[in-house]
């Protein structure tokens, strides 16, 4: 009778954070139709698309009205400042990726006719109320890529 | 439409399980099969799975032949996973339910299963994560806790409800736990131990928020008039309602008031043909001790902005205005999300024969509802049961 072999092999422990794992959508013509709006906030502007047709203020940016399925969008500013309608402190449960930032605040923040979830950098939990004023903030990732977030107005 | 019923139902210990994905299946499967007469797991014709993120929690996408094959069913006439998120089991028995209405089924199954505990629970948080619009909501760290936790706080702000209120309803549907052998939690708490649990996200603490759960558990459905073939005890589907408005945080229709939930409530009560005082029994989702409070509200058993006053004079207790949650909830059962919801149905089953421990039994219920949300609470799915077929 043969004798059962038994061998050791590897098992890959470690990969880099894959795309599919990572939260920041990807933003150049390549991979989205809307990659005016980072162009936008590289240069500091939050923007979004306005329906030309109905007028309706859509967000997220699209690329078609889902009110009135018109094509005819265009860019228009939100503004660089904020209210904060109301927040909290992500202390445990983070996800991969944002694991090393805790604790850190985030909110919804009123700004140009919108209401958007945002992190709130500069700042913690006890140090925030309702109403209190917030300024745009532009992040870079490493690999270029950029984000929003707020922070408050000292 | 055939009037349907639901002859029996069954569940795996919910927890964190020493069991994988496949596993609790597979025993679901057995405790539901063994729960009705006269049935064989070849008789049945269809099945729904109700699974939120296998992809992510077991690595399995495809997942309906798979459950089929493991608790021995060949489908003959409809299959389908059904993904909803928190929703994806009531979805699962929405399903199966319509199916067997239309004649498109004679026997349907709606099962579901989550399996939420991975080696590494840092990867089952950014699961949850990617429930929320991920690239604009979940980018900035909204998922379910943080989510939760604003609404709180905002309606905290606005109505004066308060932490105490809040962990009135974890103490609440923990002590209905502690007397059900399917919850994960089997002990009671206080109030000071929720005020004094680690904070998740202010003003949220750790018992103010339901836990991650390993579950799975599964219903059969048949015409109603051949129900007393399998059980003595039947239980009716008569009516539901489903609603959703928005997705990302700006196009909610409003973060403290559940508009979704209320215009499921009127469609469901619309289709029961009863209204919201006819409810002896609702079991709805308690992911986050602010959600039941808005639930109350919601449901219209009081008024907007009272729910922390409806706990506090103790009217959603059993034998109180309605009793909410008598299973232990959410918070207190855990919350296998693909699976939650049809551990909602066999616990109104359960009620309805008069099958569970006497300190949560709601003696005579003749009217019992299911209620589940996900996502940023902007969709939400009732389901209303009778004892009698209408």
């Amino acid at each position: 009778m043969n004798s059962v072999k038994f061998e050791k092999i590897k098992r890959q422990h470690k990969i880099e954070l894959p795309f599919m794992l990572d939260f920041y959508p990807l933003q150049d013509e390549k991979h989205t139709r809307i990659s005016q709006f980072f162009k936008n906030l590289r240069e500091g502007h939050l923007t979004t698309t306005k329906c030309e047709k109905c007028g309706k203020l859509l967000w997220p940016p699209r690329i078609i009205c889902s009110e009135c399925l018109s094509e005819k969008l265009r860019w228009v500013k939100l503004g660089t400042e904020g209210e904060l309608y109301a927040f909290t402190e992500v202390r445990l449960g983070a996800p991969l990726g944002f694991v090393q930032d805790a604790p850190f605040c985030v909110g919804f923040v009123k700004i140009g006719g919108l209401l958007i979830s945002a992190r709130i950098d500069d700042t913690t939990y006890e140090e925030l109320k309702i109403g209190d004023k917030v300024q745009l903030k532009v992040v870079e990732l490493d690999d270029g890529r950029v984000f929003y977030r707020f922070m408050p107005i000292k | 439409m055939r009037k349907v019923a639901v002859v029996g139902g069954g569940a795996a210990k919910a927890d964190k399980r020493e069991a994988s994905w496949r596993d609790l299946v597979q025993e679901a499967g057995k405790a539901m099969f063994d729960d009705v007469d006269n049935m064989s797991p070849k008789d049945v014709d269809s099945i729904f799975v109700g699974a939120a993120q296998p992809e992510r929690f077991a690595f399995l996408t495809y997942v309906a032949p798979l459950v089929a094959e493991y608790i021995g069913v060949t489908p003959r006439k409809v299959l389908a996973r059904t993904e909803l998120a928190c929703v994806s089991g009531q979805a699962a028995i929405r399903y199966a339910w319509n199916c067997v209405a239309t004649g498109m089924s004679d026997i349907a199954v709606a099962i579901g299963v989550e399996k939420m505990y991975p080696p590494d629970m840092a990867e089952a948080q950014t699961s949850m994560a990617c429930v929320l619009d991920r690239e604009w909501d979940g980018v900035n760290s909204i998922s379910a806790p943080p989510f939760f936790a604003i609404t709180a706080q905002r309606h905290m702000y606005e109505f004066g409800t308060t932490k105490e209120q809040m962990a009135l309803v974890s103490v609440k549907n923990h002590h209905y736990s502690s007397m059900n052998p399917l919850a994960q939690f089997q002990k009671e708490v206080t109030v000071e131990a929720v005020l004094k649990s680690p904070v998740v996200a202010p003003p949220l603490n750790l018992f103010d928020c339901c836990p991650m759960t390993d579950g799975s558990a599964g219903i059969i459905l048949v015409p109603a008039e051949k129900a007393k073939k399998y059980t003595d005890t039947p239980m009716y589907p008569i009516g539901s309602g489903q609603c959703a408005i928005g997705n990302v945080i700006n196009n909610l229709a409003s973060l403290t008031e559940w508009i979704p939930l209320k215009l499921a409530a009127k469609e469901a009560w619309r289709t029961a043909k009863t209204t919201k005082d006819d409810v002896d029994i609702a079991e709805v989702h308690d992911c986050f001790t602010i959600s039941e409070i808005m639930e109350y509200e919601g449901l219209e058993f009081c008024e907007k902005g009272k729910g922390g006053k409806f706990i506090e004079e103790g009217s959603p207790y059993i034998g109180g205005k309605v009793a909410v949650n008598p299973s232990g909830g959410i918070m207190g059962c855990g919350h296998p999300l693909g699976a939650t919801s049809i551990y909602h149905t066999i616990e109104i089953l359960r009620q309805f024969r008069g099958d569970v421990n006497k300190g949560r039994y709601v003696k005579g219920a003749e009217i019992g509802i299911q209620h589940s949300l996900s996502g940023a609470a902007n969709q939400h799915s009732i389901i209303v049961y009778g004892r009698e077929a209408k």
